[in-house]
């Protein structure tokens, strides 16, 4: 099936150094994210694209023929991973025909560097999407765009700020949220920078082509990348080409802008012949790659399409980078931190239904649930929740055990965790085989796997842990 | 009393601005009186503040207070249109010497009771104010400290600047200005620089860069206060920059309205801008200020004729190609055989025969004799242009001025008599005269821009020594680089991507090259540098070998040795070497040592040609001094590749030959110990 219009790539090779507190031992995409590993919440995503017919059970902003988007997914992970990954997704339910793409362990690979070790697979126009994102943004508004303006690249953004009603466990940190500030031309929706505010320093410096003709530009530095791309063919060709980059959004993505306004000098035009394929030399420029030729000109300067890819506000740019806001109720967080990740496990049971679609019960049928006080919780299997327990808004892993007379809020309990009796946890995340002995009281606590909290423990903001690395227990 | 009376819409029209701008005739009368297509600049402020509602005015003059006062008197007195339901106060003085004068003085009269509209009498603009000025109250309601709703135009074209062009930077829910910066004349910034609190602060910002100016802003009583508070607010950019750094500590804020894009709004600040907007009055973008609207005066003066040519009834125009865009006014007469194309011509005006005239201004009562050629000037009133006279490119003639035949000017300000240019000391300045009426008056150093009264500065003035002056209109070549970049700066980028970041070593050595430098230039204590180069080399954790031969490297990088007085690079080493020589020896101890330095040498050899030059000489030098021994030259020179460096060694040869020769010397002086 190569018919299909795009291919989908998801990048889940990622070590997830910013999540050191609950990553344990498991690759970064099978974090437990409620019932299913990280992974999945993507593959989910894509696959409710992925339809002959009508999606169903979605707010969809109408597709409008019945077409094939793209049938199989390339999962980009580590080769030491591959197995285990393989295995997790096996247990979900999921209509996607996966290919697995390995990079070498010792590889210290960029998402460019992947990109790039895997482009020979690629063999059309592509959706990239890291393996972190959990929303139920509809993809059409982003491919449409993509097809109607011809671009090079669509992304899309979401509003950020899923996690900032939670407090991060574990001692005081000052936590700061890695902003970008990125310019889009309103009426076009047409892609003029991105920058990483933490590469600016007091002042932004805007070059002159950025805003000259184009009047107007609307900043926002509220909107986060949802690490969404749709990209053309040759870009990855183009990619392929350019072996200093290493990483995608923060290299190659402001390159890419970058080269939208980027214009061949008139002493190189003969090179913009039809005759790309002849032309064996291969070129750095990147109007090279970009299939514009000379009828290609003619046909947009003669069109009566009312975008008018040669007039103002385009001028004529070959290569056009668009960005694509999700509309203001769409749940997008990105699991990057474990900030992110204890905000999506304890909202998971209330916005389940709308982001999955799904109507499940988010409680596992092997999961022994006796506790009468519940809300919002998601139990996987095998867990024990014992009566006599409240349990509010938390995420119970499985084959934990959760003895009777325990309050519960807000926490994520990891798999395999014991908690006994007369304890009251709350905002904390408890490692994986952790135990929590009677009588503890733990608050915004960070519990690393295996650690035992003694008897009548009571800890506030503390990172437990056995590890040495993450030895920080502060004796108040 | 008060509280029952009506709330009357106010407006503040600031008169006599840009005086500087319009010489020479702003030193003859107020350039708020200044003719644009026949009518005052003021009556086009006033007639705009009228179609908007305004019920009260106050027009703010200082110099030519008086003239002003009769103006209104006299517009009053003849119906003109404005005077219809609006009353008008002309007040001020002379003490007024700038905006913020003005605002100070208006506060300390308390004339203004509520919002009121602030102008330039030199604004021309058929925008209906009153939806902005309901914006502002409603503002004004949500934000006790909203100080003023400054109102701009989207401009669409891309013409040549005229000093009204703005970046703005405003928030897109509120409205609210956040960054403000005037793009300067004659200047073409390669990049904004916009704080980045703006964009942090603000969850979305819209930047503006085509906007114009009209200089029309709805201000709240606090604005005056404000003014007041602050007496080094001297124009309104200064208001609003003090305003947007100070925004907490002054409690106030500024918001935006654009214009919606029927409507038209120029601000008249220059010969230039004049130029536009004549233009676009006579092609009606104006609408209804144009001149067969009986603007003013309640009357129809001209008869319109298509291509836009505006003629009074009783003008005399036969045999006369009127190509476009001209007014003629009433009781002039054009001889045959001219051509006229975009141009205005006032009242009682002589034109005689066979003249051309493109893009030329005349006010009333100019005479111009035969043959003559005018193109992009301003002529003031009753001035006298005699045969065969051609004036180009942005030339301003006074009034009364009196051209000899067969003058020819271009780009020159010319005034009727030596007396009308002050200086601040008031002398009088010796002018260059061209007849005896006419004297070329300098734009470039009369007197300071500030010094003219009343005048809104709006420039820098290390760039606007001149006057921008009229010239040929046209749009904008697309020019490729204004909205891409080339492939040059490609390559740049292309460069710098492809540099490796500076790795500590190159850090380190950059630092011991600046250390060296700055002690040799000071003379400081080589101890000192000693301390500071241990210093830098913990701090990149430089090993011992990489300091020693980083340190023979940063002496020879030194930009005394780079590039040597007279290219004799062997004084600069010894010179270096006299004053560093003992920071080197403190490195340069052991064997081993010497044997880095050395390969820097080597290194240093490759880089720099005056040095390779000389290295055998260099090497010796070293040598005498004591700072590298002969065993390390000969550990050296053997280890140097006989092909790839054979230059190297060839040019050491003899020295190591010397070396040779001398020690077997040494040996025997050994043996005898008696010698030396």
């Amino acid at each position: 099936m190569t018919s299909c219009e795009f291919q989908a790539v998801i990048l889940a090779a990622g070590r997830g150094t910013r999540l050191p507190e609950v990553l344990g031992d498991a690759p970064k995409c099978l974090l437990p994210v409620g019932p299913y590993p990280l992974i999945w919440y993507p593959l989910n995503m894509l696959s409710r694209h992925n339809f002959t017919g009508k999606p169903i059970n979605y707010k969809s902003t109408s597709m409008p023929e019945n077409c094939l988007l793209f049938t199989e997914v390339i999962i980009v992970v580590l080769e030491q991973d591959k197995v285990e990954v393989q295995q997790a997704l096996e247990r979900t339910p999921l209509k996607v025909k996966i290919d697995y793409a390995t990079i070498p362990n010792d590889s210290d690979f960029g998402t460019a560097d992947s990109l790039r070790y895997i482009h020979d697979k690629i063999k059309s126009d592509f959706l990239v999407v890291s393996c972190d994102i959990v929303s139920n943004i509809s993809l059409y508004p982003l491919i449409n765009k993509f097809r109607s303006d011809d671009a090079a690249l669509a992304l899309v953004l979401f509003k950020s700020g899923f996690e900032s009603d939670v407090v991060m466990p574990g001692p005081k940190t000052k936590h700061k949220p890695e902003r970008d500030i990125i310019g889009v031309h309103p009426a076009t929706q047409r892609l003029a920078f991105v920058f990483a505010a933490s590469d600016c320093e007091d002042t932004l410096n805007l070059q002159h082509y950025l805003l000259k003709n184009r009047g107007q530009l609307d900043v926002y530095s509220r909107l986060t990348d949802a690490h969404i791309y749709v990209l053309k063919k040759w870009v990855i060709d183009y990619l392929h080409r350019k072996e200093n980059i290493s990483t995608f959004k923060g290299e190659f993505l402001p390159h890419l802008i970058k080269k939208q306004y980027y214009r061949r000098t008139p002493k190189a035009m003969p090179d913009t012949t039809s005759d790309l394929n002849v032309t064996t030399k291969h070129d750095d420029n990147i109007l090279h790659y970009a299939t514009h030729t000379v009828v290609d000109q003619k046909l947009t300067q003669a069109s009566l399409f009312n975008q008018s890819l040669s007039h103002v506000p385009y001028h004529g740019d070959v290569i056009r980078c668009f960005a694509v806001q999700a509309p203001q109720d769409t749940i997008g967080v990105r699991i990057n931190n474990t900030l992110s990740f204890l905000a999506i496990n304890r909202k998971l049971a209330g916005i389940w239904s709308e982001l999955c679609g799904e109507t499940h019960s988010l409680i596992a049928p092997g999961a022994v649930v006796k506790s009468t006080q519940t809300k919002d919780i998601i139990v996987a299997d095998n867990a024990k929740l014992s009566e006599k327990t409240s349990l509010n808004c938390s995420v119970f892993g499985s084959n934990s055990i959760v003895n009777p007379k325990n309050i519960v809020n807000n926490s994520i309990i990891m798999s395999n965790v014991v908690v006994e009796e007369g304890c009251n946890i709350n905002n904390c995340i408890i490692g994986h085989r952790a135990h929590v002995k009677s009588g503890s009281v733990l608050n915004n606590c960070l519990i690393g796997p295996n650690y035992v909290v003694e008897e009548q423990t009571k800890s506030q903001s503390l990172h437990l842990s056995n590890d040495d690395q993450y030895m920080e227990i502060d004796i108040q | 009393m008060s509280q029952f009376q009506k709330e009357i819409v106010q407006a503040v029209l600031i008169a006599d601005n840009n005086a500087w701008n319009f010489k020479p005739l702003s030193d003859e009368a107020s350039t708020a009186l200044l003719p644009l297509v026949n009518v005052s600049m003021l009556d086009y402020a006033l007639i705009a503040l009228n179609r908007s509602g305004v019920e009260e005015v106050f027009v703010y003059a200082s110099l030519y207070l008086q003239d002003i006062r009769q103006h209104i008197k006299e517009g009053i007195a003849t119906f003109a249109s404005w005077s219809f339901k609006m009353t008008v106060h002309v007040i001020g003085g002379e003490g007024c010497r700038c905006f913020g004068d003005a605002m100070r003085d208006l506060d300390a009269k308390a004339l203004i009771r509520g919002n009121f509209i602030l102008l330039g009498a030199d604004t021309v603009t058929n925008a209906d104010l009153r939806p902005v000025l309901e914006q502002h109250k409603r503002t004004a309601k949500f934000d006790k400290g909203a100080a003023a709703t400054l109102v701009f135009k989207e401009s669409t074209s891309s013409t040549a600047r005229t000093g009204n062009e703005l970046l703005i930077a405003m928030d897109r829910q509120s409205t609210r200005l956040h960054y403000h910066q005037r793009l300067r004349m004659n200047h073409k910034e390669a990049r904004y620089q916009i704080p980045l609190d703006v964009f942090l602060g603000n969850s979305s910002v819209t930047l503006h860069h085509n906007l114009l100016d009209p200089q029309i802003a709805i201000g709240s009583p606090s604005m005056l206060s404000l003014f007041s508070d602050n007496f080094d607010f001297q124009t309104r950019d200064d208001f609003v920059r003090g305003l947007l750094i100070n925004e907490e500590l002054l409690d106030s804020r500024i918001y935006v309205s654009l214009l919606p894009p029927a409507q038209y709004a120029h601000k008249v600040n220059n010969w230039l801008s004049y130029q536009l907007v004549s233009r676009d009055i006579i092609s009606r973008w104006a609408y209804p200020l144009v001149p067969d609207m009986g603007v003013y005066k309640l009357q129809q003066q001209y008869v319109f004729y298509k291509d836009n040519i505006y003629k009074s009834h009783d003008a005399n125009v036969s045999k006369v190609a009127l190509q476009e865009n001209v007014v003629i006014q009433a009781g002039s007469q054009v001889d045959a055989g001219t051509t006229i194309s975009s141009s205005v011509v006032g009242a009682n005006c002589r034109i005689g025969k066979n003249c051309q005239l493109n893009n030329v201004f005349l006010m009333a009562n100019v005479t111009i004799h035969d043959n003559c050629q005018l193109r992009h000037c301003v002529i003031g009133p009753d001035a006298v242009i005699n045969e065969k006279c051609v004036i180009t490119a942005g030339c301003v003639l006074g009034a009364k001025c009196v051209l000899p035949a067969n003058t020819k000017l271009s780009n020159t300000l010319v005034t009727s008599s030596q007396d009308t240019q002050r200086t601040e000391e008031n002398e009088k300045i010796e002018l260059d005269s061209i007849g005896p009426k006419a004297y070329i008056v300098s734009d470039v150093t009369t007197g300071d821009p500030d010094d003219s009264d009343g005048e809104e500065d709006l420039l820098p003035k290390a760039t606007t020594l001149c006057i921008p002056k009229m010239s040929e209109i046209q749009a904008q070549a697309n020019d490729a680089s204004d909205y891409s970049y080339s492939s040059d700066d490609d390559d740049e980028d292309e460069s710098r991507v492809a540099t490796p970041l500076p790795d500590d070593t190159n850090i380190f050595l950059s630092e011991v090259i600046d250390s060296l430098t700055r002690g040799f230039r000071e003379k400081s204590n080589p101890d000192f540098l000693i301390l500071e180069i241990n210093s830098s080399r913990y701090a990149y954790n430089m090993s011992l070998k990489e300091v020693n031969f980083n340190v023979v490297k940063a002496v020879f990088g030194m930009e005394s040795i780079l590039e040597p007085a007279n290219n004799n690079v062997l004084v600069a080493i010894n010179a270096a070497f006299k004053q560093l020589g003992p920071v080197v020896s403190n490195y340069i101890k052991s064997e081993d040592a010497m044997f880095d330095c050395l390969k820097a040498l080597e290194d240093i050899c490759e880089e720099n040609e005056l040095v390779r030059e000389k290295i055998s000489q260099v090497v010796h030098y070293l040598y005498d001094k004591d700072f590298i021994s002969e065993d390390a030259i000969h550990a050296w020179y053997k280890q140097l590749d006989p092909k790839e460096q054979a230059p190297l060694r060839q040019s050491l040869a003899k020295l190591v030959d010397w070396l040779n020769q001398s020690s077997e010397e040494d040996d025997d002086d050994d043996d005898d110990d008696d010698d030396e």
